[in-house]
Formats: C-alpha cells, structure tokens, sequence
C-alpha cells in the first residue's frame, strides 16, 4: 500500500478528472440517444444534440410498439425465448463437459484439452457456411433450431475452460470425501461441484445471455420470417423503415438497448468475475 | 343410393371448400406500401374465401438474398414480388414457374393489356416468369413553375433538347440554357438557387443512353464490359462540369451533408428548381405543397431531354409478382397474382398516386389521370399523361444475372467521382477493369466437371479417422487397470455432447468448408469442381480481394493498439487510489454490452457533418471553432467543396469513423485493472527497499508482470477485429467507394447475396490461416511476455 500513499494529492485530483471526463465520453452516446428518443421531430430538428427535450414525447415509444409491420414485442418475446434456451444449454454442458478436464485422469484428456482450446482461436466464420448447408439439410432453415440446438452440445470452447479454471478453485478434498462416502462421478458434480460452482454458473449464463441478445449475424442469415426475427435485426429492419424518423428510430434502439444495461448493471459482478478469471491463465 | 351418392358428393365438394389454402407472400413494402397492399389482399380473400395469404415483410436491401437462400433451404414463400432486374438469377435456376399457359388458360386474361415492353423485360429464355404491376420511367423531371415565370423563361416542353448547338431555332428552350437561366448565386459566387438536381450518374446514363452508348457487348452472355465508351466518359464529363465547376446542381454530398435533405424537399422549399426523379415522388409533393397554404406553388412535370435528334433513352423501376416453382398450390398462387397486378389489385396503388400501373388502360384513365372529378390537391401534377409517354423511352438493364454483381463494382467507383475524389476517367476506366476481371471470371466457371461428392466425403472420414487415431495414440500400450477404465467409461459419458457438438458442428463442418472451397456452388444446382480455382481467383482476379484485406487490416492495426494503449492507461488510472473505481469501470465497460446495431444507428448520428456531435466538438456548433487544432489538422481530409470533415461519406475518413466507434467502451480496462491488482505488493516493496523510484517501479515491476493480461488482449483483440462485420454492414455498406469494404463483408456478400458458397468457404480458409498465422506468430513472438518460471 505504500505505492499509493506516496501519491500526491494534486496527482489525485487530476486522476479523478482523467477519469471523470472519460466515463463522461462513454456515457454522452447513451445520452444522445435517450434524449433523441423523447424529443418530437420538430424539437429534433432545432435543437441540439446535447439538449435535453422541451417537451418529453413518451408517445414515440407507443408509436414504435404499435407499429403494424415491426412489432417489437413480437421479437422482445423471440429474442428472450432464444436466450433462455441457449443460456440453459450452454450453462448445462459447459459444466458437464468441465468436470472431467478439472478432475477426472482419463486417457486421451490433454491431447482433447488441447484441440478443445484450439477451437477457441477458430474464427466463427468458417464453421458458418458449412453450418448454413447442415441446416439446411436439416430442414431448420428459418427455424430457431440452428441458434439454440447447437448450445445443448458443450456451449463453447470459451465456456469450458472458464468453469474448468473455477473447478480447479473448488478444494479436492471435497470431492475425494464424496467419494469415500461411495458416490459416483455424476453424484460428486451434482451435489457437491455444481452447487459450490454457483458463482461460475451465473458468470457463463450473463454472458451467455448477453451475448446470444446481440447477435446479429446468426438470426440474420438463419430467420427469414420477419415474424420470427429477434430485436437486433428488427431494429436494423425497423431502420430501413422508418429511417428519416430518427426519433422513432432512436426510440426503438433504447428499447433494444435497455435491457441489456439493466441486466449488467444487476449482474456486474458476475461480469467482472468472468472477465477476470479468463484473462488470468 | 343415388341420392346417397349426391350426398356423399356434396359433402366432399364442402370438405374442398372449407379446406383452406394458404400462400405466403413475400413483399419489401413498408409502411404506406404494405398498408395498401394488406387492403388489396383482404379484398382478395374476400373474393376468394378458400385461401388465405400470410404476408413477409422483408427491407428491400436485402430481399433478394433472402429469397435466393429461401429458395435454397427450400423455405421459399408461393408468390414474391420480383423485379426485372432480378428475376433471372432465379428464372435461371428455373426456380420460378413459367407463366405463359397459366396466362393462355385464363379466360379474359390478355397478357396484351400490359404495356409490352415491361412484359418483355419479365421474359429470360423466351418465358414470362413475372407478372407486371407497375412501371416507373425515372426520367421524369419536377419543376416549379413559379421560378420559371420569374425568370422570364417558357416552361418545357416535352420534347425539349440537351443543348441547342445543332439546332439554333431551339436556343433558349433547350434544357442547359433553362438550367443557367434558373441558377442564381450570390455575390461570392456561392450557389443560392439550383436549377437542375438529379442523380448524376442517372442523368449521366441517360444523356450517354440516348447517344446509343451499351453498358455490355451483349446483354444477355456478355463477354465484354462497355461502360467506359467516349460516348459515356462525355455523358459523365458533362455532368460532372455542371456539378463541379458550374455549380448548377448539387452534387450527391452537397445536398446530404450540408444541407442534409434530399432533392425533393428542397424543391419543395423553392430552392432548386427542377428535379428529376420518378413518379413516386408525387405523394410527397402533395403533402408538401397544399393548395391555399403557405409556401404553396404551380408545379408540373415534364419528361427528360432527348438528343438534337430526339433520341432519348431513360432507365426505369418497375416490380410485378411471381410464383415459385416449389409451391404446392400453383393454382391458387396464379389467382393471388393475376389479381394483384391486375385491374383490382392495382387500384388503390392507382389511387394513391405511388405507382403507375403496368397495364396501359389504367394508366390513361382515372383516377391514375386526374379527371374532372379529382379533387383539387390531387390535380397536381396536371401534366400527368406524360408518364404514359414516359413509357416509350424506357430501356431496361442487361439481363444477365450477373449484372448486379458487375454493376457493384462500377457504382462503387463512380460514387468518387460525385465525392470528387476521381475525374469520370479515372473512376470508370478503373471500374470498367474491375468489372472485366469479375466477368472474364464468372465465363471461365461456366464450363466445369461435377465435383466429386463420395471422394470428398471419403477424405471427410479419413480426417477423422486420423484426429481418433492422434487423440487416442499417447495412451497406447498404457497397462489396461480396471480402475482406468471406469474412469474412461465416466469422464467420457461426461464429455459426450461436447464430442458430439465438436464432430456434427465443427470438426465436420470444416471439413465440408474445405471441401466446398474447391467448388463452385450456389446450393441449388450441383456443385462444379474447381479445384484450386477459388483460391486462384482470390488471390490473381478478384479486385475486392486485396482491397478488403487492406481495408481489415489497415482497421485492425490501428484499433487494436490504440484500443489497448488507452485500456493500459485507463486501468493504470482506476488502480490508483481514488474513489468510484466500480463506477467508472462500469461506465468504460457498458457501451460493450449494449446492443451493437443500436450504438451503429447512434454513432452514425454523432459523425455526422455539421450537427453531428463530433464535428460540434471540433468545429464548435457554429461551425467556426477550432478546438484544439484539430480542425486545421483535419483540413486534408475534408471533402472537396465543404468545409468539414464528413466521417462516413468521404472515402478519406470513413475508415477513421469506424475506428472511432470502435473506441466507445473497453472491455480490455476490467482485464488489465485484475491484472494490476493481482499483483503482489511484495514486489513493490522489495523494490522500494532496492530504492526504486516510481517510474523505475512501473518500467521494472508493474510492466512486466501485467504483460500477460497485455498478450491476453493483444491476441482476442486482433482474431476479434479481423472479423468486422456488424458495424459496417448496417454503417456503411463498404462504401464510400471501398473504403470501408471489410473481408468479412465481402465474405458474406459473395455468401449470402450471390450465393458462391464455393469461393466463401475459401476466403474463409483464408482468413482462418491468416488469423491463425497472425496468432502463432504473436505466440513466437511472445518473449517480452512475463511468465512465472522465468
């Protein structure tokens, strides 16, 4: 600690500032756009950016969710449904498939480790196309099938190896007693690594969910029916639309936004961890 | 018993009856479109109460495709609306049903109501594949009779001319002397009152167009790309003399960034005088021209100019509905068609003024033609017959299906001409060489032998085969215990779905990417066999090739360092001991989670020249500001003719707004600060004991061991960038010009829009090697990197 005291407080103070002016950067877009949100299109046009509305209009939110051929809580609902089923697979299987690389001595185990990792360097686009052909054959084409199915099946190299580095946190002891006592492999991770890993199961689940709520290409190139698209890309349609109507447009991006920065701001400490517990190896 | 068959008949006929069919449609209308177009359908369900149509909506930007990959996955709807510019790709892969006998077998049908030279442009191989509904010449010309009277000049007639130099008993009347005539400047010189706008490189085309200038050798198997005639190079010279150095029209940046409204709306406000644009535009005008109001005055329409010797050639829109061959209804999706591009469908279009219908009758006659019962602001405009005569002048582009392909590289490059970034020779020489390249490549594919399917899914096996065989060799010769055993039977119940999701998921879908990157495929007709040739292409042929590579790289060199130097710097910051780190870590994380289409559609708002809050910054809200220096730093980068740098429509600095966005949120801060605080104190105060001051201690304890946080971030940071995608494809399109043409954009383009899932997968072999070499070589290079051994 004695690093720290030994900073002056002038050098303090200009810190803050730094930091001040910085968070203030990364907050005047989220700014911009709520206000632009609640602005009439008259105001819109004569105001400036940094204004705040003269006159809050709460109706461009009505005029956005009654939109006859965009219906955003049409894709509210999508959107949810497909997360809640890929974060439960992914939190599922990565947990699964975890156990055995943190503590099973089982043959084969570090040449699989290793082409496990490897996977985490592939770029998603090369497995994109080939996927699309697979679908296709499948006849899941425009279904949600190609976004949800493939979670259920081990949820990520990323995943993995994230829950495998918080098994390893998990004393040895706990299980080898759990052994001694006669339960087998599957008791031991159910009833004593599952519920001690809580911490990494939320960690996996918010991003998961995060980020299966911001994907664009996969609902993009798998969803035909605009009936089943999910907010990402009904907003970008939503656009096309209603495009010169930048305070409709912009209403629409809160409501897409909004959830997502409620759900980190209750979840933040899960991200942290997550983030943490990846970076270090 | 015969009563007991008319029964039985009776019930059967009821069954049919109330066995309902229902035809998916897909449409692109929005808004005032598709509520029309919901009205049309009703009435038709009304009048035909066994089928019922499920309308999709799809944004015209990427509606093709999704009908292309529809057709594909065999999801295609029964009935689309189509184009002429874009049926053949699919006329050609006989995906549509010819309608020739459906229109033969329909009593009162005549296919001869339409005009005919819009039913030809539906034909590909002598079969009609699209019904009509409605045509729309773009060389219409707005004009404001107020302005005319006011400078004292007749109004045009219809058959006016370019310029009078042949005909001297035309001066004053002919259409460059009318321009001069309206323009008026200021005492700077400075344009005040416009007296032409147009799309430059329409009105470009239409002059050469009419002169007899060809985009192609041959419209339907060109060989040879013909863009870059003297006639066309003098057609856009003319043009581009009339933006730039007569300033007689606004050219396409003018009106959008400083002005920042479109042609219309300033005809609107009387500040230019004549615009040309199609017939669709009439609602707009009427809404913003009432009769008896403010601002209100005489307007009418005339068509474009033709040649001294009256030639006159205009491109055209125009759309009409077709039936997919898959359907299993094509009866009833003939009925859905015949009526909504005929008389019933097309009256309410007809009406609302948006659309002039396809068939001639309709188009001569009320209410398309304002008669003596037409209400008084619907009279407007009153020479309305001449989108009739419009119809004579019309030509329709190449029907090769390649055209829109070849066409991207072109408009790609003629879009710098109106950013006067190239002269018209440049920019369509460069063009028309490009294009070459893609077509001299797409008649080299045409002639290929069937790729063989069981060869390649033997060599599938083979690699499996063989990643079995590398897994299981270490534990050869292991001594067999029993124990091991169990714990193999348990650990791989365990990893089951992960090896099942590995092997259906990745492991064989790259393999079948490999595979496929040595065809040619479109997924719908049988894979050709091209062996090396996509790579081949991409590396000698393809002009986008290097380009995007370029474009990703540049972005990626760029972004990533600046993007972790100023997550270093901030996470030295939060380490020190101020309060509110958890909010400010916070606030430098959130934008990340936001949704990324939403923070696209806002930062496209912050970029904008003139209100746009980055230029506020720079230039001050009242445009004149220079904070700190930065607008004299960025004077080379403005856009020729204005005074800002314009981020996202200027090739010179798109690239740098993109980069800009990608600096909103750091994800890397929350990395490096765990890192920072990770490390132990002894070693700060084993080095204060040594007498270490504190830039020594940050140079000799705090650097190194952050270094591994640092490689962490280094490496997911570049494989992350190297795959832009979002950003520029709801951005910029990779426009303006090429300059934000990503190698993940291109990929999906020539995926999902021309459906080469051949030449794809190898630009995405491609990208993986390089990503992977780029990530080995950071492995090889990662000395510097502090590990705990060492």
């Amino acid at each position: 600690m004695k690093d720290r005291s030994s900073m002056g407080k002038l050098a303090r103070v200009i810190t803050w500032c730094v930091l001040c002016a910085g968070a203030l950067a990364m907050l005047v877009p989220f700014y911009i756009m709520l206000t632009m949100a609640l602005k009439s299109p008259d105001d819109l046009a004569t105001s400036t950016y940094l204004q705040w509305p003269r006159h809050l209009e709460w109706g461009n939110f009505l005029t956005v969710l009654t939109n006859p051929n965009v219906s955003f809580p049409l894709f509210f609902r999508n959107t949810a449904f497909i997360a809640i089923c890929v974060t439960t697979g992914v939190v599922l299987t990565s947990a699964l498939v975890a156990f055995p690389f943190a503590r099973l001595e089982f043959d084969g185990k570090s040449r699989l480790f290793t082409l496990l990792l490897s996977t985490m360097m592939l770029p998603g686009i090369v497995t994109m196309i080939p996927n699309y052909v697979l679908f296709r054959y499948l006849h899941w084409i425009d279904t949600y099938n190609p976004l949800i199915v493939p979670a259920f099946f081990g949820g990520g190299a990323y995943n993995i190896f994230l829950m495998r580095q918080f098994f390893f946190s998990i004393p040895k002891e706990l299980d080898e007693a759990a052994m001694l006592d006669g339960a087998s492999n599957a008791v031991t991770f159910w009833r004593v690594i599952l519920p001690l890993a809580k911490p990494a199961l939320a960690t996996v689940g918010v991003f998961t969910f995060v980020g299966t709520w911001q994907d664009f290409m996969g609902p993009l190139i798998y969803i035909n029916d605009p009936q089943k698209q999910t907010l990402e890309v009904g907003l970008r349609s939503y656009q096309s639309l209603a495009g010169s109507q930048f305070h409709l447009v912009m209403a629409a991006s809160v409501m897409v936004t909004l959830p997502l920065i409620v759900l980190f701001f209750l979840t933040q400490r899960f991200f942290v961890k997550g983030i943490v517990m990846s970076g270090i190896k | 018993m015969r009563l007991l068959l008319a029964f039985v008949l009776v019930l059967a006929a009821s069954i049919a009856a109330a066995e309902k069919v229902t035809l998916r449609l897909s449409t692109w209308e929005g808004d005032e479109g598709l509520r029309i177009q919901r009205k049309a359908l009703a009435e038709f369900e009304a009048a035909h109460p066994n089928i019922k149509v499920k309308v999709e909506g799809n944004d015209f930007n990427v509606y093709f495709q999704k009908i292309l990959t529809q057709v594909a996955s065999g999801t295609a709807p029964d009935v689309s609306m189509m184009t002429f510019e874009h049926f053949q790709a699919f006329g050609k892969r006989r995906v549509l049903l010819p309608l020739d006998d459906l229109c033969a077998q329909t009593p009162g049908f005549n296919l001869s109501d339409y005009y005919p030279q819009i039913v030809q442009a539906h034909r590909y191989d002598g079969k009609l594949y699209v019904l009509p509904r409605d045509i729309a010449p773009h060389g219409l010309i707005f004009y404001n009779r107020k302005l005319f009277r006011e400078a004292g000049i007749p109004y045009p007639k219809p058959t006016w001319t370019w310029d009078y130099k042949e005909r001297p008993e035309l001066k004053g009347e002919d259409f460059l002397s009318m321009v001069h005539a309206l323009t008026k400047k200021d005492a700077s010189g400075k344009t005040v009152q416009w007296g032409f706008a147009s799309d430059p490189t329409f009105m470009a085309k239409t002059f050469a167009f009419s002169q007899g200038a060809t985009l192609l050798d041959d419209y339907e198997n060109p060989k040879r790309i013909t863009y870059d005639s003297s006639v066309t190079q003098r057609s856009f010279d003319l043009v581009y003399d009339l933006v730039f150095n007569k300033h007689w029209m606004p050219s396409p940046s003018e009106m959008q960034s400083v002005m920042q409204t479109d042609a219309g709306e300033l005809f609107r406000r009387g500040k230019i005088a004549m615009v040309q644009s199609g017939i669709w535009e009439v609602p707009n005008m009427r809404l913003g021209l009432v009769p008896g109001k403010p601002g209100f005055f005489d307007w009418d329409i005339t068509i474009m100019p033709a040649t001294a010797d009256h030639h006159l050639q205009f491109t055209t829109g125009g759309s009409g509905y077709a039936i997919l061959a898959s359907t299993a209804h094509p009866k009833e999706a003939w009925e859905l068609v015949k009526w909504m591009a005929g008389p019933k469908g097309m009256a309410g279009l007809a009406a609302s003024g948006i659309a002039q219908p396809a068939i001639r009758r309709l188009a001569t006659s009320e209410p398309w033609i304002p008669g003596p019962n037409t209400p008084e602001p619907m009279k407007w405009p009153p020479s309305r017959i001449l989108t009739d005569t419009a119809v004579q002048y019309v030509v329709f582009p190449p029907t090769s299906e390649h055209w829109d392909d070849l066409e991207s590289f072109l408009n790609n490059r003629i879009s710098s001409i109106w950013s006067h970034e190239m002269t018209p020779k440049q920019a369509l020489d460069l063009g028309t060489t490009e294009a070459q390249q893609r077509l001299d490549q797409i008649n080299r594919i045409e002639n290929l032998p069937p790729f063989p399917w069981p060869l390649g899914v033997g060599f599938g096996f083979a690699v499996l085969g063989a990643l079995v065989l590398w897994i299981w060799l270490p534990s050869r010769g292991k001594p067999r215990t029993l124990r091991q055993t169990t714990i193999n039977r348990s650990a791989y119940k365990f990893l089951a779905p992960w090896i099942i999701g590995f092997t259906v998921f990745t492991a064989g879908p790259m393999i079948l990417s490999l595979l496929m990157s040595f065809t040619d495929w479109d997924m719908i007709l049988p894979a050709k066999n091209r062996l090396f040739g996509n790579y081949l292409e991409a590396f000698t042929t393809d002009p986008r090739f290097w380009l995007s590579l370029r474009v990703t790289c540049t972005y990626t060199f760029i972004a990533v360092p600046i993007g972790l130097m100023t997550s270093l710097g901030l996470a030295l910051l939060l380490n020190q001991p101020v309060k509110g780190i958890p909010i400010f870590r916070t606030c430098f994380y959130v934008p990340t989670v936001g949704s990324a289409v939403a923070s696209a559609l806002i930062w496209k708002r912050l970029l904008q020249p003139g209100t746009g809050l980055i230029n506020s910054v720079i230039y001050g809200f009242d445009g004149k500001g220079n904070f700190l220096g930065l607008a004299t730093l960025l004077k080379p980068f403005v856009p020729p003719g204005q005074t800002q740098v314009d981020w996202l429509g200027s090739e010179r600095t798109a690239l740098a707004g993109i980069i800009m966005m990608s600096l909103w949120g750091f994800a890397n801060v929350i990395v490096l600060l765990a890192g920072l605080q990770g490390i132990s104190q002894t070693y700060y105060e084993a080095a204060l004991l040594d007498g270490a001051n504190t830039p020594q201690r940050f140079r000799h304890v705090t650097l190194p061991l952050l270094t591994p946080a640092i490689f962490f971030s280094l490496v997911t940071g570049f494989i992350g960038s190297f795959q832009t995608f979002t950003q520029t494809f709801i951005l910029t399109s990779g426009g303006p010009g090429n300059a934000t043409q990503f190698y993940m954009l291109n990929l999906y383009n020539q995926a999902f829009n021309s459906l080469r899932m051949g030449y794809s997968s190898a630009l995405a072999w491609i990208l993986f090697f390089l990503i992977l070499g780029f990530t080995v070589l950071q492995f090889k290079g990662s000395k510097w990197v502090h590990t705990e051994a060492g």
